[in-house]
């Protein structure tokens, strides 16, 4: 019996938490929140994570070095095709300027973007092995094999996006 | 007062989480954000109206109200305040309740977690969570009612069943729940993903610390069990293919395969039929269990009293949850496509993809096993029993499978792997595998089993060092730090890989304690005071162990006799051992129950049986003539490392949940922002990549993870 005030008052309390946000319009979010990662962003993770796992094994004597260089460039290629698209998302919603801020990213990531980003603009991605060069530069940085023209090489591993 | 109000509240949040459910549905399809507000209120709600009934229940046993039917048939005056407490979850009513509340605090927690992150999901997500709080309250409210009354009140309860008067008691169960019930959300996730159509990697994202961490309580919970039934049931051992035992496994095997199955899908896009098959499948195996252990269907140790209600109550929701999630499924196959093939058989991904085919095997033959009696039961009438035997012939070869693919995957490459470089990398491991085959078989390991798990063993661990040991040295040429530095940061910087590798030591430490089985020694002998008995230890020694006498202890509550031993190792004196029996006359009928001793060295137990003892003990006799006892000694080898495995798996499970080097705050983004602009050299990927591609995997790992 004792518990008939308390009670009527925890059902008043529960009822009026729960009817308020329709009683007064408050929302919940139902946006996309600029903190969260896009598909594109996460594309882009998990192809710079499979690079890094590639070069773990390959330091790791598990890979061949042919192999390795193949596989390097293919997922370098696909990290460039995701990049390409973060920033066609990022350009879908308006947002300019921030290009460089991914959401979530820190640092060491911050420069791998910049690095392939800046070799798809005016760098030189290596045929050979994938790897993102300088502006400038003739030989690859990573492979040592010769560069070719600009923009040829450019396309021909960040094309298809 | 707290108890009734308890009950209210378990009323509330009935309506309130129906409630609830509709509103986070009708919002998410309508993108209503007020009723999604709403509807994520209520399971804030609930979870305080659940807190207030389990609060209820917790008052009503520490304040022996024995009105309520629940305290009266599980508490008395005299249980410790440490058992009353825990009268929560030890029996039906209380535990499902206890349920209701563990998945309401997991809900409220994913949804404060995802409160500006997966906003597009989780409505449904919400909504399906209220969907099983509801369920839970309804089963709370009109089969098991914690607050029903008697109608009168007893002076004193029937008191807890002694066997659940163990400290595992506070321990087990509770984890177990922990283990069950965050699996829901994994599974709320991957309904939502199906319903809301947006299948790409990202539920995937957000659910995989949950998967770790139900996988760690799961692995925590089942390792307990083992603890307490080897150091309470008394017959010497640490798993009987129990039914409920089993059932407990069964999530676990199913999490496994998908803890390593989701790999591929991250980093390839594959398999996503499978891992959302894999998640259903485990969270199904979680009601299963419930099922298996709250009917009482299938005898156990677990008994709860047969509930044929509850029975089918658990076999409808599992039905329905199975036919829903395979329809969603179905419905969405188009989205679920791969994105690309496997590209070489000889490649990581296909050593998880037979990782994951031998687990799913060794769940089919545990669930068959378990299963089979029942089903015979139910066609021929005639009652069966599938025993360990059967268990063990299935799943010890299994298991040596998924030991060998331990130590195979780590060496293989991602993608694909050349036939060269296994060889050479397999060179070293194999030479320890054939070098401690031949040692252990010259000193007269001659069992087949044993023998294999502990070359196994031995291999796996070589690969495991050989992995660290590269991934050291790599980090500390290119960083030029000591190798304790390298070591601890190699680990920071890609915590599920090496957290992964440091589980798999603990398994296999695991498995060399199960191997040692084939070692078990056991004697049984009925002795006087003074008489001596000895028993050799697989590793050499013999133990000596003499029979010093009985004492008997006689309260209301129970008779005890307590046997005294000391014990010489080698014709040294070592100490002394007890080993009790008692009758519980606090419980009706009374019950006998055993207190084994053990004594434990790094590398085995000296474990000590009360076997049978003269009934006039147990009345109170301490006349010499009945001092005549039935003793049972065995020497288990390795069971010790049985639980030092364990330890090292949940450390290893600690390491890969444990929070990322943070998600990083918006005033370092803004920081990096600036230094990124300007670095156009090639920082990350060079031959010196190591170093900085570890780099990335921490800021990759606190994105993803």
């Amino acid at each position: 019996m004792s518990a008939i005030i308390p009670g009527v008052l925890l059902a008043l309390a529960a009822v009026f938490l729960v009817l308020h946000p329709i009683l007064t319009g408050r929302e919940a979010s139902m946006e996309w929140d600029k903190e969260e990662l896009t598909e594109a962003q996460h594309r882009r993770n998990v192809a710079l994570l499979a690079l890094r796992d590639v070069e773990y094994d390959f330091h790791a004597g598990k890979l061949d070095e042919r192999d390795y260089r193949a596989m390097k460039q293919e997922i370098s290629s696909e990290a460039l095709d995701a990049i390409d698209e973060e920033e066609a998302e990022w350009h879908a919603r308006g947002v300019e300027g921030v290009e460089l801020a991914v959401p979530g990213a820190s640092e060491g990531l911050e420069a791998e973007i910049a690095a392939l980003r800046a070799s798809i603009r005016e760098g030189i991605v290596c045929p050979q092995c994938g790897h993102p060069n300088p502006r400038g530069s003739r030989f690859c940085g990573d492979c040592g094999s010769a560069l070719p023209a600009r923009t040829g090489a450019t396309e021909s591993v960040a094309g298809g996006s | 007062m707290i108890p009734a109000l308890g009950e209210v509240a378990l009323w509330i949040a009935l309506p309130i989480s129906i409630w609830g459910c509709v509103l986070a549905f009708l919002g998410g399809r309508w993108s209503r954000g007020d009723l999604v507000l709403s509807g994520e209120r209520s399971t804030f709600a609930v979870t305080a109206l659940l807190s207030i009934a389990a609060l209820g229940v917790v008052v009503a046993f520490m304040g022996d109200q024995f009105q309520y039917w629940y305290v009266y048939n599980y508490s008395s005056t005299n249980l410790h305040p440490y058992y009353k407490f825990s009268g929560l979850w030890a029996g039906q009513r209380g535990s499902l309740l206890f349920w209701g509340l563990n998945l309401s605090l997991f809900s409220s927690l994913a949804l404060w977690m995802n409160r500006s992150r997966n906003r597009d999901l989780m409505p449904y997500v919400n909504g399906v969570l209220l969907a099983f709080l509801a369920f839970f309250i309804s089963i709370s409210l009109f089969v098991t009612p914690p607050f029903e009354q008697l109608g009168f009140t007893p002076t004193d309860g029937r008191g807890l069943n002694p066997q659940l008067q163990n400290y595992w008691m506070t321990i087990h169960p509770p984890t177990m729940y922990l283990g069950f019930t965050s699996f829901t959300v994994p599974f709320a996730f991957a309904m939502s993903a199906l319903m809301v159509g947006r299948l790409d990697a990202r539920w995937i994202q957000a659910t995989r610390k949950w998967i770790l961490t139900s996988w760690f309580f799961l692995s925590l919970a089942v390792i307990f069990g083992m603890r307490w039934a080897y150091e309470e049931l008394g017959w010497g051992g640490y798993w009987f293919w129990d039914p409920v035992e089993n059932a407990s496994l069964l999530p676990w095997l199913v999490a496994t395969a998908f803890l390593h199955s989701v790999m591929i899908q991250e980093s390839t896009g594959m398999l996503k039929v499978w891992n959302m098959g894999l998640v259903v499948l485990t969270f199904l195996m979680t009601i299963f269990a419930t099922f298996l252990t709250r009917s009482g269907l299938i005898e156990s140790v677990h008994s709860f009293a047969q509930n044929l209600t509850i029975a089918w109550i658990f076999l409808g929701c599992l039905g329905v949850t199975g036919g829903v999630a395979l329809v969603l499924i179905i419905w969405r196959l188009p989205l679920l496509s791969s994105d690309r093939q496997f590209e070489s058989m000889l490649s990581r991904e296909s050593a998880f993809l037979l990782n994951n085919l031998v687990l799913l095997g060794v769940a089919f033959a545990v669930t068959w096993g378990t299963l089979f009696p029942l089903i015979t039961e139910g066609l021929t009438g005639s009652k069966v029993s599938v025993g360990p035997p059967f268990f063990n012939q299935v799943n010890i070869p299994i298991g040596l499978i998924l030991l060998a693919l331990m130590g195979i995957g780590p060496v293989i490459a991602w993608r694909r792997a050349s036939p060269r470089n296994l060889r050479r990398n397999f060179l070293f491991p194999c030479a320890v595998f054939l070098g401690i085959l031949t040692i252990l078989f010259s000193v007269g390991v001659r069992h087949f089993y044993a023998l294999l798990t502990f070359s196994l063993g031995a291999f796996v661990l070589t690969v495991i060092v050989v992995e660290f040991w590269k991934g050291t040295r790599a980090r500390a040429r290119i960083e030029e730090e000591n190798s304790f530095t390298a070591f601890v940061h190699l680990i920071r910087r890609n915590r599920r890989r090496w957290g992964g590798y440091i589980v798999h030591v603990g398994v296999v430490i695991m498995f060399m304690g199960f191997a040692g089985t084939a070692y078990d020694r056991e004697v049984r002998q009925s002795m006087v005071p003074g008489e001596t008995l000895t028993i050799q230890s697989p590793f050499g020694y013999e133990y000596a162990l003499t029979y010093q006498g009985l004492s008997t202890t006689l309260v209301p509550s129970m008779r005890q006799a307590i046997a005294l031993f000391t014990v010489q190792k080698d014709g040294v004196d070592i100490g002394s051992i007890t080993t009790e029996r008692q009758l519980v006359l606090a419980v009706n009928p009374p019950q006998p129950i055993s207190q084994v001793g053990v004594r434990s060295t790094l590398v085995e137990d000296l474990y000590l049986i009360l076997a049978t003892v003269d009934d006039a003990v147990l009345l109170g006799s301490n006349d010499p003539q009945f001092q005549r006892a039935t003793f049972q000694v065995l020497v288990n080898p390795l069971v010790p490392w049985i639980w030092y495995g364990g330890l090292i798996l949940a450390t290893g499970a600690l390491i890969g949940l444990w929070p990322g080097a943070g998600a990083p705050t918006r005033s370092a983004r803004m920081g990096s922002r600036g230094g990124a602009s300007t670095g156009t050299g090639a920082p990350g990927v060079g031959p010196n990549g190591e170093a900085s591609s570890t780099d990335l995997s921490t800021s990759v790992s606190a994105t993803v993870g």
